[in-house]
C-alpha cells in the first residue's frame, strides 16, 4: 500500500475515532509538556542559584612578582613591575572564548579631597570600562575613557567627612601644587565584585588609563613606548571556558610576551583563576545538569507509559478490524504501516501542544517563583523525539501483533 | 495444475473446550471445481461457517489438506496466504465485518487499496458495484447508518472488488427481502457464468436451488453432496 493512502486512511481513522484520538494526544501533551516544564524550570533554577553565587566574572588575574613569593592571589607580594604592554593586551584579546582583558595600574597621589575635606591617599586604581562590566552601581555608572572622571567603592564614597554621590566633584592632589577635579561618574555597589578591594572595605577610586595612567614601557615586539601595567585581569565568555582560556594565555604570556622580556629574570608571571568559585559553580552546573536530566528523565517515562498505554489500548479495541483488513488481503506490512503512520501524525500533533504546553508551563512557573526563566532546548529535542518514538512503538508493537494473529481470530475479537 | 478450484482431503477442526472436544469440521473431504455453483446447507452449529474459513485460508485446519488452486493452503506462510486472500478469494461474511469508520465507498474500495489499485479506477469500480446491488444511492453512508439488508449488500459487493476467482459467501442473503435477495442471486449467476467459482452457505432451500449442487453438513461431517436437476434461474424469476 502506499504512503499517501496510509496517510488519508490513518487520517479518517484519526478523525473517526475523536475522543480516542483526543486522550491519546492528550497522553502525548503531558508526556512532553512535563517534560518541558520541568525542564524549564529547573534550568531557570539553575540561571538564579549561578547569578547569585556569582558575584564576579569568570577572571583570571595575571600579575608579575619575585619567584618564590609569587603565590595564589598575588601582587601584593614584591614590587609591582609594570610589564605587561598594549601590546600584550591585544594579543591576549585574539585568544578564543576571551571576552575582554583588563588593566590595572596604580597612579601615586598625595591627597583626596571633598568639600571641604581633605584625605591623606597614596594612590588610585587605573582601568578601563571593561573592569566594571556586570557591576552594579549604587549611584551614576562606569566612568568615560579620556574623561576627567572617576567611580568610588562604597568604602571611598564614605571616607569624607559628607558622603560622596554620582555627579559630585572631588579634587585629586597629585603633588604639591598638582590639583585637579573630578567628576564622580559613579559609586558601585557593596557587593559589587570589581577586585577584592571592593568586598575588602579598602577605599578605593578608579579612574581611566586615558589620561591618568602614565608609566610606558618600550614594546620589544613593537619598538614603541606604550602604557604597562603591572596587572591585567583576563576575562572569559563563561565559567566553562575558563579552563580552555588559562593554558593559551600562560603559554603567551611566558613564551612570547612583552612581558616576559620586560620582567626582571627573578620575577615570575603567575595566572591566578578563582578556582574555588569558578569550581563551586562548576559544581552547581553539574549538579543542576543532573537534576535537569533526573527529572526530565522520570518525566519522560511518566509520559512514555502514558503514551504506550493509549497507543496499546486504541490499537487492541481495533483487533477485530485489524481482522477485518487482514481477512480482505491487507498484509502485515501495510497494517503495521496503517498504525505506524496514525501514531506517528498523533505523536507529532501531541508534540507539538506539548511543546507549546511546557513551555508555558515552564515559564508560568518560573515567573511564579520569581526565577529568572532559562531555557534547556536540548531536552525539549529529546522530549518530541521520545513523544513520537514512544507512540510510534507503543502503536506498532499491538499492531505487528494483531496482525501476526490468525485473521479469524482477531475476527472473533470483540 | 488440476481443475479443482478447491480440494479439501479429510480436513478437521477441533476447539478444546475444557475438557471437552469440540468437532466443528469432523473429517470433510470434498472437491470444488473450478466455475462451480455450490450451496452449503446444514443445521446452526454444523459447521458451516467453519468450512467456509478454512476453504477462505482465514482458518487453518487441525488435520487435513486445503488445497487452493492446486497450492496446498497449509504450508503457505501468513503472507502468502494473505496475498492469495487478497486476489483471489472474494468473502461475504456472516457477520458483514465492514470497517464501522468507512463509507460503503470506501469499505468497497478497501481490497483493492491493499491490492495497490488506483484511485480513480478504485473509486469508479466501487461505485458500479454498489449499484449492482442496489444501493447507489448510499455510497457516502457509514455501517451504522445502513440496514442490516444493506450492509451485507455493501459486505457482498466489497467481496467483490477484486474480481476473485473464488467467492464464498456465508448467508449472502439471510438479512434480504425477496426482491434484493433476487438480485443478489442475479448476480450470483452473472457471475458463475462469467466463469467464477461460487460457494454460497445458506439455510433456505429456495436460494440453494441455484447452485448446481448442495453440500449437506451435520455436526462437522459431510452428510451429502445433493445434485439439482431443476435448478431455479433467478433472471427468469422461477420461484
Ligand atoms: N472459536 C471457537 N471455539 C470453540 N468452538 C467453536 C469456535 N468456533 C466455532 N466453534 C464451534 O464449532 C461449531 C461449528 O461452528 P460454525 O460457526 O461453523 O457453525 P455454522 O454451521 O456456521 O452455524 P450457523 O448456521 O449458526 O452460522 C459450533 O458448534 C461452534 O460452537
Ligand atoms: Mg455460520
Amino acid at each position: 500500500m502506499k504512503l499517501g493512502e496510509s496517510v488519508r486512511m490513518s487520517w479518517r481513522a484519526i478523525t473517526g475515532h475523536k475522543l480516542r484520538s483526543v486522550l491519546t494526544v492528550l497522553g502525548v501533551v503531558i508526556g512532553v509538556g512535563s517534560v518541558i516544564t520541568f525542564v524549564t524550570l529547573g534550568a531557570s533554577l539553575q540561571a538564579a542559584i549561578v547569578g547569585d553565587v556569582a558575584t564576579s566574572s569568570p577572571e583570571i588575574a595575571v600579575t608579575v612578582g619575585p619567584e618564590s613569593q609569587g603565590g595564589p592571589g598575588g601582587g601584593g607580594g614584591g614590587e609591582a613591575v609594570p610589564v605587561f604592554t598594549e601590546h600584550d593586551m591585544a594579543q591576549l584579546r585574539e585568544i578564543e572564548h576571551v571576552e575582554a582583558v583588563v588593566p590595572t595600574g596604580q597612579v601615586g597621589i598625595a591627597a583626596l579631597g571633598h568639600g571641604n575635606d581633605t584625605v591623606r591617599w597614596p594612590s588610585m586604581t587605573a582601568t578601563t570600562r571593561d573592569s566594571f562590566a556586570g557591576d552594579s552601581f549604587q549611584s551614576g555608572g562606569p566612568f568615560e575613557v579620556g574623561a576627567n572622571e572617576a567611580v568610588l567603592n562604597p568604602a571611598a564614597a564614605t571616607m569624607f567627612a559628607e558622603n560622596v554621590s554620582a555627579g559630585e566633584e572631588i579634587t585629586v592632589e597629585f603633588a604639591e601644587n598638582d590639583t585637579r577635579a573630578l567628576v564622580v561618574a559613579g559609586v558601585l555597589n557593596e557587593s559589587s565584585g570589581f577586585a577584592a578591594v571592593a568586598a575588602s572595605g579598602t577605599p578605593a577610586v578608579y579612574v581611566p588609563t586615558d589620561p591618568f595612567y602614565t608609566t610606558t614601557a618600550e614594546s620589544p615586539a613593537t619598538g614603541e613606548r606604550e602604557r604597562a601595567y603591572p596587572q591585567l585581569t583576563i576575562r572569559a565568555s563563561s565559567y566553562e571556558r575558563v579552563d580552555d582560556v588559562e593554558p593559551l594565555a600562560r603559554d603567551y604570556l611566558e613564551n612570547e610576551s612583552d612581558a616576559s622580556q620586560l620582567k626582571p629574570d627573578s620575577y615570575e608571571i603567575s595566572l591566578t583563576t578563582n578556582d574555588a568559585l569558578v569550581e563551586q559553580i562548576q559544581g552547581i552546573l553539574s549538579t543542576f545538569t543532573n537534576f535537569i536530566t533526573g527529572v526530565a528523565v522520570i518525566s519522560l517515562l511518566v509520559g512514555a507509559i502514558g503514551i504506550a498505554n493509549m497507543m496499546l489500548v486504541s490499537v487492541t479495541e481495533r483487533t477485530r478490524e485489524i481482522g477485518i483488513m487482514k481477512a480482505i488481503g491487507a498484509t502485515r506490512r501495510d497494517i503495521v504501516q496503517l498504525f505506524l503512520v496514525e501514531s506517528v501524525i498523533l505523536g507529532v500533533i501531541g508534540s507539538v501542544i506539548g511543546t507549546l504546553v511546557g513551555l508555558a508551563g515552564g515559564y508560568a512557573a518560573a515567573t511564579l517563583i520569581d526565577l529568572p526563566v532559562a531555557f534547556a532546548p536540548e531536552w525539549f529535542a529529546i522530549a518530541v523525539a521520545v513523544g513520537i518514538g514512544v507512540g510510534m512503538l507503543a502503536g506498532i508493537y499491538p499492531a505487528w501483533d494483531a496482525a501476526r494473529t490468525d485473521p479469524i481470530d482477531a475476527l472473533r475479537h470483540e | 495444475m488440476t481443475d479443482a478450484a478447491v480440494d479439501l482431503h479429510d480436513v478437521r477442526k477441533t476447539y478444546q473446550m475444557g475438557d471437552q472436544t469440540v468437532h466443528a469440521l469432523d473429517g470433510v473431504s470434498l472437491t470444488i471445481p473450478q466455475g462451480s455453483y455450490t450451496a452449503v446447507m446444514g443445521p446452526s452449529g454444523s459447521g458451516k461457517s467453519t468450512l467456509m474459513n478454512v476453504v477462505g485460508c482465514l482458518d487453518t485446519p487441525t488435520e487435513g489438506v486445503v488445497e487452493v488452486d492446486g497450492v496446498d493452503v497449509t504450508t503457505l506462510s501468513d503472507a502468502e496466504r494473505t496475498a492469495l486472500r487478497g486476489d483471489e478469494i472474494g468473502f461475504v461474511f456472516q457477520t458483514f465485518n465492514l470497517m464501522p469508520q468507512q463509507t460503503a465507498r470506501e469499505n468497497v474500495e478497501l481490497p483493492m487499496t491493499f491490492q495497490g489499485v488506483g484511485r480513480t479506477e478504485r473509486r469508479e469500480r466501487a461505485d458500479d458495484l454498489l449499484e449492482r446491488v442496489g444501493l447507489a444511492d448510499r455510497l457516502d453512508h457509514k455501517p451504522n447508518e445502513l440496514s442490516g439488508g444493506q450492509r451485507q449488500r455493501v459486505a457482498i459487493a466489497r467481496a467483490l472488488a477484486n474480481d476473485p476467482a473464488i467467492i464464498l459467501a456465508d448467508e449472502p442473503t439471510g438479512n434480504l427481502d425477496s426482491e434484493t435477495e433476487a438480485e443478489i442471486l442475479e448476480l450470483f449467476e452473472e457471475l458463475n457464468a462469467a466463469g467464477n467459482t461460487l460457494l454460497v452457505v445458506t439455510h433456505e432451500r429456495v436460494v440453494a436451488e441455484h447452485a448446481e449442487r448442495i453440500v449437506h453438513l451435520f455436526d462437522g461431517e459431510l452428510e451429502d453432496i445433493e445434485r439439482i436437476d431443476q435448478r431455479r434461474i433467478a433472471g427468469e424469476g422461477t420461484r
